[in-house]
């Protein structure tokens, strides 16, 4: 019975780096409609830019501010070059999936080459332990959780009381209205690259501060993790998002108490799957990923 | 010309070919992105595999599978495209029917990167990481696969398998049927409106690619000799994707083209260069494969930029006795 | 301009208190419809009043709420829209739904039902299978290009053709499957004054040959020459039907819509 208690403990690191990444991934589908595959792969280059400062002696903590800002920049720039440029040409949606897919393969083989296959880590100290009841977790895995509960915050924050939030909304729901309504959508959409990719930048240091070893490879896995909260939320729904990271944060680390680490990913697929076929919308989005007969 | 290469060039064409003209039946003429093509000429390999093996005692019981009926050909053959189309069946079932497309295609873009973890782990099924070797090719226990001679057989058998592939495919498209696929890749909603049941049409042709996709893999397994995930990752099917766009969406002239330039012009530019070791030496290690990447990647976004229809568009239908 | 006295007397389509509710809007708020066969009925009301969704869900391009749809004494409330098709209650669409990079008579030849070539087992026979139907098909299709003069384009890619020659094409299209009800969204809209001229003599044609219509339609004038009856929709409800005139008559609908 510890050990799931253990495993719960577990569960709230890993919720807090899933919810981290899943609301930036859900935030760029639902408002600009675009299924970013190439989220992984920023992630993890972000990783690696804090991997250098950290070898440099530079905080870990700089570096996710580091790199946070190098996921904004990053995210911008691919979104201003070749994600809109495609959109409006007429792209098709699924047209997007293989552009995205196409630029995550590039990223990742362009990184390649300069940081090397082999599996690389932080030199931290995670701190002292410290132990609520059977949940035993490290001084830097609470500070992960408290990132990860500030920023949720900020993001609620954000899209309720601030004029911008209330834009990002305004064109999720309906872009051709937003824009007649007078709401600079071109402004917007490149608010959400920035905001979103310094999510996608600050989460990808936090896994990789949260593993034991990452490397370039790491990138699709944390993707399906990514997809899965992220559909199971409910397609381009914020809070989904934060809802699903719960439950796949905690089932994940469960199932990895139970029977192996190594199937972290194979069960969150496994609730993709069920997701998907028990209901499709995921918990809270109305239409998400069904079919547009729905 | 040295005929081992000729015969690995030879092969290797037929094999991409009969992929691409698989996968142009899905996404090319139906629409279907199916990000984990490559799951199923894995699934072809090893069914191919088990079905032509020994028992996994034999070899002194160093790797671990199922089946081992050691059949002869063209039985593991057959094996491979039945289990490309089994495996349709439920795949298809999950991710066709209620899903919108970009769904679809990111659900088996998961699919495929699970399948290859799954298989990985799995020590006991089909070899786990290291996979399952010296399997026998078709007629080896004849005639020696080492000689020249037995070169010309395999050629040989590979071109009846893209005949027929060929073929089938070619019907296919060029049929009533494949003119409501195509009105289906079009405009599904459309299609519904005048009868045409999306959810079936798509399952079928899942099935049928699944079945040809399976062949080639039964095809590969039989000429290296030997399956490991290593060989099927996902990005495995981007390649073939890459070689679509390029080639000619929705034709299978421009799927044998696209075959031609990409997966095997890749490949034959990369050996050249490795060939040359003042090149070869450049960099860091596996510079070349990871630049190979970085081209596809290119190739894919400068050809759906520049030229979406490929190098060879899809023929416009026109019909004899209309006016002038 | 009366049409021959009607023979049957069972509405060929009844809609019953039909509902669509879709994110908290109620596009379709309880609508009873009857459609009488052999005749044009119309469909108008202001923007927004939910007509084109009401034709969606007959369709079943849409799901309804609540609320059954009997077509020729059949309950069709649940039949895909792919099967109404099959039935041959037939729609067309308020924005192009041409089949782009498939030519003029493409789209007329896919949409034909009974093509033994349209099956994968009918595809893999190979064309000496499917050839005799094939060519019937082609042969129909021209005449209708013929009729509605579209002859010279058959060989071109429908995505190229103008709003108005996109329109006549899935008229044609929806024709090819012999609906015995064609549901028409706005088949005017769009469309150059000239062509609608044509559009209009089309359908009066069609009516003469027995054909029963259902068409949303913004242009009054258009409606007040072609339609024999006329419902009129206004924030999801019916809020009358009968002849123009007596609608006209009507106070509530002269505010609530008619203008001119």
């Amino acid at each position: 019975m510890n050990i799931f208690v253990a495993a719960f403990g577990f569960g709230l690191v890993s919720m807090s780096v899933i919810a981290i990444a899943a609301v930036g991934f859900t935030m760029q589908f639902g408002i600009t409609n675009m299924i970013n595959l190439a989220y992984g792969e920023v992630m993890i280059s972000a990783a690696y830019v804090a991997y250098y400062m950290n070898k440099a002696g530079i905080s870990i903590w700089i570096g996710m501010v580091a790199g946070a800002l190098f996921g904004a920049v990053f995210s911008f720039l691919l979104n201003r070059f070749i994600y809109a440029p495609f959109m409006r040409k007429g792209t098709a949606n699924l047209g997007m999936v293989i552009v995205s897919l196409a630029v995550s393969l590039m990223i990742s083989n362009l990184l390649l080459p300069i940081v090397g296959y082999y599996s690389v880590s932080y030199q931290e100290d995670a701190g002292k332990l410290i132990r609520l009841g059977s949940i035993v977790l490290t001084r830097d895995q609470i500070i992960v959780i408290g990132i990860a509960v500030v920023l949720m915050l900020g993001i609620h924050a954000l899209l309720t009381y601030t004029r911008l939030g209330k834009a990002m909304r305004a064109t999720a729901a309906n872009p051709t209205l937003a824009r007649n309504c007078g709401i600079p959508t071109q402004r917007v959409i490149d608010s959400v690259w920035l905001i979103t990719g310094a999510l996608c930048g600050l989460a990808g240091v936090v896994a990789a501060l949260n593993a034991d070893s990452f490397a370039i490879a790491n990138g699709s896995a944390f993707l399906i993790t990514i997809l899965a909260a992220a559909v199971l939320g409910g397609a381009g729904q914020p809070y989904g998002a934060m809802i699903g990271a719960v439950l796949i944060g905690l089932i994940t680390e469960w199932s990895a108490a139970a029977w192996s680490p190594e199937y972290k990913e194979v069960v969150a697929f496994g609730i993709l799957v069920l997701v998907m076929v028990l209901r499709p919308q995921g918990l809270l989005a109305k239409r998400g990923a069904l079919a547009a007969a729905g | 010309m040295n005929t081992y290469y000729a015969a690995n060039l030879l092969i290797y064409a037929g094999i991409d070919i009969i992929a691409c003209l698989a996968l142009n039946l899905q996404f090319g003429v139906s629409g279907i992105v199916n990000f984990s093509f490559i799951v199923f000429q894995a699934v072809g390999a090893y069914a191919a595999a088990v079905l032509s093996l020994p028992p996994d005692t034999a070899n002194g019981g160093f790797q671990h599978y199922v089946g081992g009926l050691q059949l002869p050909f063209p039985i593991p053959w057959i094996g491979g495209a039945i289990a490309g189309g089994l495996l349709a069946i439920p795949v298809g079932f999950v991710v066709l029917r209620k899903l919108r497309s970009d769904y679809q295609a990111i659900a088996l873009l998961v699919l495929s990167v699970i399948a290859n973890t799954v298989i990985t782990n799995a020590d006991k099924f089909l070899g786990g990481a290291a996979g399952l070797a010296l399997v026998p090719p078709p007629f080896s226990d004849r005639i020696d696969p080492n000689t020249e001679g037995y070169q010309y057989l395999y050629i040989g058998i590979t071109a009846v398998a893209v005949v027929i592939a060929f073929a089938v495919v070619n019907r296919v498209v060029n049929s009533p049927y494949g003119r409501s696929l195509r009105a289906m890749r079009e405009r599904e909603i459309a299609a519904a409106a005048i009868g045409k049941d999306p959810v079936n049409l798509k399952m079928t042709i899942f099935i049928a690619g699944g079945v040809i996709a399976g062949l080639s893999g039964a095809i590969l397994v039989g000429f290296i000799q030997l399956w490991a995930p290593s060989v099927w990752l996902y990005p495995e099917t981007i390649i073939l994707f890459a070689a679509i766009i390029v080639g000619g969406r929705g034709n299978n002239i421009g799927a044998i083209l696209g075959a031609l330039l990409v997966p095997v012009g890749f490949e034959e530019v990369t050996r050249l260069l490795n060939n040359n070791p003042n090149i070869a030496n450049l960099g860091p290690p596996n510079l070349i494969s990871a630049l190979q990447w970085v081209a596809i990647g290119l190739l894919i976004l400068g050809f759906l930029w520049f030229r979406p229809q490929g190098v060879r568009p899809e023929a416009r239908r026109v019909f004899e006795g209309g006016p002038d | 301009m009366s049409s021959p006295p009607a023979v049957a007397t069972r509405p060929m389509l009844v809609a019953t208190d039909i509902h669509r509710h879709f994110e908290g809007m109620r596009a379709v708020d309880g609508v009873s419809l009857d459609v009488a066969p052999g005749k044009i009925t119309g469909l108008i009301g202001p923007n927004g009043a939910g007509k084109s969704t009401f034709l969606a869900v007959l369709a079943g391009t849409l799901p309804a709420t609540s609320g059954t749809i009997v077509f020729e004494g059949e309950d069709i409330t649940h039949v895909p829209a792919y099967q109404r098709a099959r039935r041959r209650l037939v729609r067309t669409f308020q924005l192009p739904s041409e089949f782009a990079q498939l030519t003029v008579l493409e789209n007329l030849l896919v949409a034909a039902p009974s093509n033994k070539g349209d099956s994968l087992f009918g595809a893999l026979m190979g064309k000496r299978y499917w050839d005799v139907d094939e060519h019937r098909l082609i042969d129909e299709a021209r005449g209708l290009l013929k009729r509605f003069g579209m002859s010279a384009k058959e060989s071109d890619y429908a995505g190229t053709m103008s709003g108005g020659q996109k329109r006549l094409i899935e008229i044609m299209r929806a024709l090819m499957l012999h609906p015995r009800l064609l549901l028409l969204d706005e088949p005017m809209s769009g469309v150059h004054p000239k062509i609608v001229e044509e559009i209009q003599h089309y359908l009066q044609d069609l009516r003469a040959g027995g054909l029963t219509i259902l068409m949303v339609e913004h242009e009054l004038h258009m409606v007040e020459r072609l339609c024999d009856t006329v419902v009129v929709m206004a924030q999801g409800k019916v809020i009358g039907s009968g002849t123009m005139a007596s609608l006209r008559r009507q106070q509530e609908i002269v505010d609530a819509y008619l203008v001119g």
